[in-house]
């Protein structure tokens, strides 16, 4: 019987495009990511060499002066792109995944962005993320809004009722064959990646997997529930597309317009401001003022005195810090306010499955907001870092060829926060649970 | 009159049957919800965006003007900032807003990116869209239209009454016009209360002084969207027209609406993105600094440029060093060096902008094939939230800096002494009036001629649809048949 009723699945000619219509989109989905990853790849290369060269050139330029040289040399910070973030590119496209920074003020340089299109950031990608996202319960609405109104409108139902002996029973065959061949093509798909993407198969794969599988059973769950209310094809289609236009357009943007209203960001602006008054002002104000805030924050560089000089790198890297330790507290709110975006949006998204799975995927490939508040975190221990290290060589005037350049290499990040099982199958378990407890009451009445 | 009568008479009885449904009221009622949230979210946002940009832009230039005297080379690192304003009407359309940067710090020797943009600070539930009155206009007001015209003609079919309505001696064009315009009034009732709350906050947000520019554009924003709906009308009535039962005719328009307004516009520029590569920015960043140390680098005391200018400002001057020169000489080798930066900058921005273009291509060339991009595109121009509006912030902004910098560099040239102070000496300064020889930063937002210069493809686009929908009906009316 099972075997009848997948032949007569598979044999409509509808069906078969579909499913081939998906296969052609998911595996353009993973070229899509093939060359995310390859360009990151490149770039984190490319950063590599830049980076030897330039300090190679700056230093051959500023022989006799460190102080002059450190004001000119970048060093960069690679955030770690992992295989499976060609997946779910989320955020990466629109944030830089490599920070290049002097060791002069960080305020200044933290939130430079990176170059993109509009138009690209704007349409998004077709990542394989949405592809499960938007197109698979697509699919899944288009193979069951009519699995029982169309045998009723044919007149076929009261023949396949009595002929088989329990009715509910076949619809859960008819449900079975349809996610069957849907989850057989998710894991087909899933099994290209790993071999076409090299993503190692490992506890982070793993969660995405079973993640990707409970958001297909979530709209099956949502297709048999409106199944249950038996009502005809053309409601059926209407309110399932209807849901479908909520859970994936109106609620998210819906809720994401009220976070960015409620959340709004001016700090970023007043931040820079603060910032370059912080520093600029510096040189109009008495030498002493300025070193006696920086031995405040650096008591162990209390030592060095002001020299005579009217100019000395001593002072210029102090005023240069001013900058940074003036504008810390809008730093800070900014920071905070951007954890609590985060966070109410994770909250909220717990209610909403198809924003829980978008989010839950983007965690798993570090494309979040999360991931890249941490590599901002990140990236100020790095400049920090530099600096405690050039600091006492700059300000005792140490031969540029004494240093050791090659040592500074292109650095990287790796996010190591990891998903929570439950925090990442609850909400979809629930919501599966409650809508076949539902659905099941309905068709026992 | 006698016939257009009889297309009123359809016109109303469609109506009738749609507001029999209870379904209608709700789906009226939540469109109404979802248009007051847009309006009012929408409206917020662009208060607060512009007023925090004009505050800080305000705050910007008083530091600026405050500035002791100073040298002027300080106070082109001391720089100024770009703040982006934002268009009336882009309270109704978002466009790509999100994405552009809102602050660009403008300083001597380097051009700096716009930054702190709206996605830089979201997560990834920003990438599902926002809801803003024009997104309810041009996405979900379709597919109502779809929803409330599928049945149209399909459903008389089905009930053997369009073989009744035939034989009575109504002409199938009478038919379809009568059903486009039932249809059509219908949609009215929420497109004109939405139409005259977004007249009246637009009026209100410019406390009713009002542009011919910027009145002109909400009149081509209001015209084309009225335009696009009626696209929808009536595709809506042909399909419902052809299908053998309305099932068949709503699948087959909730595919259409699918195809127009999720997966054209994302593939379309997914396949330029993919074919058009842009470099990345630290790639872009070096390939601008080799070219720059190829034209000469001017902290390289060896550098052949710079020296060959060098020895013919010592041979012109009849002077055998540089100090002796009646002028700055650093400020000089400045301006020098900033018009070659500038000028390389430029050369490889023009050529990544070639890129974008090429990626942005296939969209604007799909537009003909689909109206509902070519919708967006021209709203998004009129609201100036499009690619080329952003651009052109860009440019204004790097306009603004390369002058900046340069009359910097001219108060070095005529008002700095060229000997150098010892190292004990005060720095060398000038008054502090000069400060106020820079203007501020304003961005002028590209005016509506522009705009449809720019968009024109979009403009085009939406008339030959209106051209192609109407052959269509007669084709339709000549060769539909009953059954």
């Amino acid at each position: 019987m099972l075997v009848l009723l997948f032949k007569n699945f598979i044999r409509s000619k509808g069906t078969k495009i579909g499913l081939l219509f998906l296969l052609l989109i998911g595996i353009i989905s993973l070229l899509i990511g093939r060359q995310f990853q390859e360009k990151q790849q490149n770039n984190i290369t490319e950063a590599a060499v830049y980076q030897k060269e330039h300090i190679a050139r700056n230093a051959s330029f500023h022989k006799d002066e460190i102080g002059l040289l450190l004001y000119y040399i970048k060093f960069s910070l690679v955030n770690h792109t992992l295989p499976i973030n060609s997946l779910a590119i989320g955020q990466r496209d629109v944030n830089p995944s490599i920070q290049s920074v002097t060791i002069r003020g960080l305020e200044a340089q933290k939130y430079d962005s990176e170059l993109n299109n509009p138009s690209n950031l704007l349409s998004g990608n077709i990542d394989f993320s949405f592809v499960l996202l938007y197109l698979f319960p697509l699919l899944i609405i288009a193979f069951s809004y009519n699995i029982i109104s169309e045998e009723k409108e044919s007149g076929t139902w009261k023949i396949t009722a009595t002929q088989s002996s329990n009715t509910f029973l076949y619809i859960l065959k008819l449900f079975y064959i349809r996610i069957l061949s849907l989850i057989g093509l998710l894991t087909l798909l899933l099994l290209i990646a790993i071999f076409f993407l090299q993503i190692p198969v490992d506890k982070s794969f793993f969660i995405f997997y079973i993640l990707s599988v409970l958001y297909i059973l979530f709209w099956f769950s949502i297709c048999f529930f409106i199944a249950s209310l038996q009502k005809n094809s053309n409601f059926n289609a209407v309110i399932l597309l209807t849901i479908w236009l909520f859970l994936i357009i109106i609620l998210p943007a819906g809720i994401n317009t009220y976070i960015i209203n409620k959340y709004k960001v001016p700090e970023a602006l007043e931040l820079t401001l603060t910032q370059r008054n912080a520093y600029h002002e510096k040189w109009d104000i008495d030498k002493q003022k300025t070193l006696n805030k920086f031995y405040k924050h650096y008591p162990r560089f209390k030592d060095y005195k002001l020299p005579d000089s009217e100019f000395s790198w001593l002072w210029y890297y102090a005023m240069q810090q001013m900058g940074d330790d003036e504008s810390a507290v809008q730093s800070k709110e900014l920071e905070s306010k951007l954890e609590q975006r985060n966070n109410a949006s994770e909250l909220i998204a717990q209610f909403i499955p198809t924003l829980h799975t978008q989010i839950q995927l983007n965690e798993i490939a570090k494309s979040d907001l999360r991931n890249q508040l941490l590599f901002i975190k990140e990236t100020k221990q790095f400049h920090e870092k530099l600096r405690l290290h050039f600091y006492p060589k700059i300000f005792d005037n140490e031969p540029v060829n004494k240093q050791k350049w090659e040592n500074f290499k292109v650095e990287t990040f790796t996010d190591k926060s990891e998903t929570s099982f439950a925090k990442a199958f609850l909400p979809l378990i629930i919501f599966n649970l409650l809508l076949i407890a539902f659905g099941w009451r309905n068709f026992k009445r | 009159m006698k016939l257009l009568h009889k297309e009123i008479l359809i016109a109303k009885h469609l109506q009738k049957s749609v507001f029999k449904n209870s379904a209608i009221y709700s789906i009226t009622f939540f469109i109404g919800v979802l248009l007051l949230f847009a309006a009012f979210s929408g409206w917020d946002n662009y208060k607060s965006q512009n007023e925090t940009s004009e505050k800080y832009q305000h705050q910007s230039r008083e530091d600026w003007l405050k500035n002791p005297d100073k040298n002027p080379h300080r106070m082109a690192h001391y720089g100024n900032f770009a703040f982006r304003k934002s268009t009336s009407l882009s309270v109704f359309e978002f466009g790509m807003e999100p994405f552009f940067g809102n602050a660009i710090f403008l300083e001597a020797h380097k051009q700096n990116t716009a930054n702190f943009s709206e996605a830089g600070f979201s997560n990834s539930m920003l990438r599902f869209g926002e809801i803003s009155i024009a997104m309810i206009l041009q996405i979900l007001l379709p597919l109502l239209i779809f929803f409330v015209g599928f049945n149209s003609v399909a459903y008389e079919r089905e009930n053997g009454t369009l073989k009744i309505l035939l034989t009575q001696g109504i002409t199938w064009k009478q038919l379809l016009f009568g059903k486009i315009l039932g249809i059509t009034s219908v949609v009215m009732l929420l497109f004109v209360p939405t139409i005259m709350v977004l007249v009246l906050i637009w009026l209100t947000l410019q406390n009713f002084t009002i542009s011919a520019d910027e009145t002109i554009k909400l009149l081509l924003f209001i015209v084309f969207h009225f335009i696009y709906q009626m696209f929808f009308c009536i595709i809506s009535v042909l399909v419902s027209a052809s299908g053998k039962t309305s099932k068949k005719a709503l699948v087959s328009l909730i595919g259409i609406w699918l195809i127009f307004t999720i997966i054209l516009p994302r593939t379309t520029q997914a396949i330029g993105a993919y074919l058009y590569q842009a470099p990345s920015k630290i790639q872009f960043n070096s390939d601008i600094e080799k070219d720059i140390l190829k034209q000469g680098d001017s902290h390289n005391p060896n550098d052949v440029h710079y020296k060959a200018i060098k020895d013919s400002l010592l041979t012109v001057y009849k002077v055998d060093s540089v100090e002796k020169l009646p002028f700055n000489y650093s400020g000089f080798i400045m301006t020098e060096g900033e018009r070659i930066s500038s000028n390389i900058y430029n050369k490889h921005l023009e050529e990544l902008l070639k890129i974008y273009k090429k990626q942005n291509s296939f969209s604007k060339a799909i537009s003909f094939i689909n109206p509902y991009i070519a919708m967006k595109n021209l709203s998004m121009g009129l609201s100036n939230t499009d690619y080329d509006s952003y651009i052109d912030f860009q440019k204004q902004a790097e306009q603004y800096r390369y002058n900046m910098a340069q009359k910097m560099n001219g108060l070095q040239i005529k008002y700095i002494s060229n000997k150098k102070p010892g190292p004990n000496d005060k720095p060398l300064t000038i008054d502090k009036k000069h400060w106020a020889d820079i203007e501020e930063f304003h961005y002028e937002p590209k005016g509506v001629r522009e705009v449809l210069k720019t968009e024109i493809i979009a403009v085009i686009s939406l008339l030959l649809w209106i051209i192609l929908l109407f052959v269509l009906i007669k084709i339709a009316a000549k060769n539909l048949k009953a059954i």
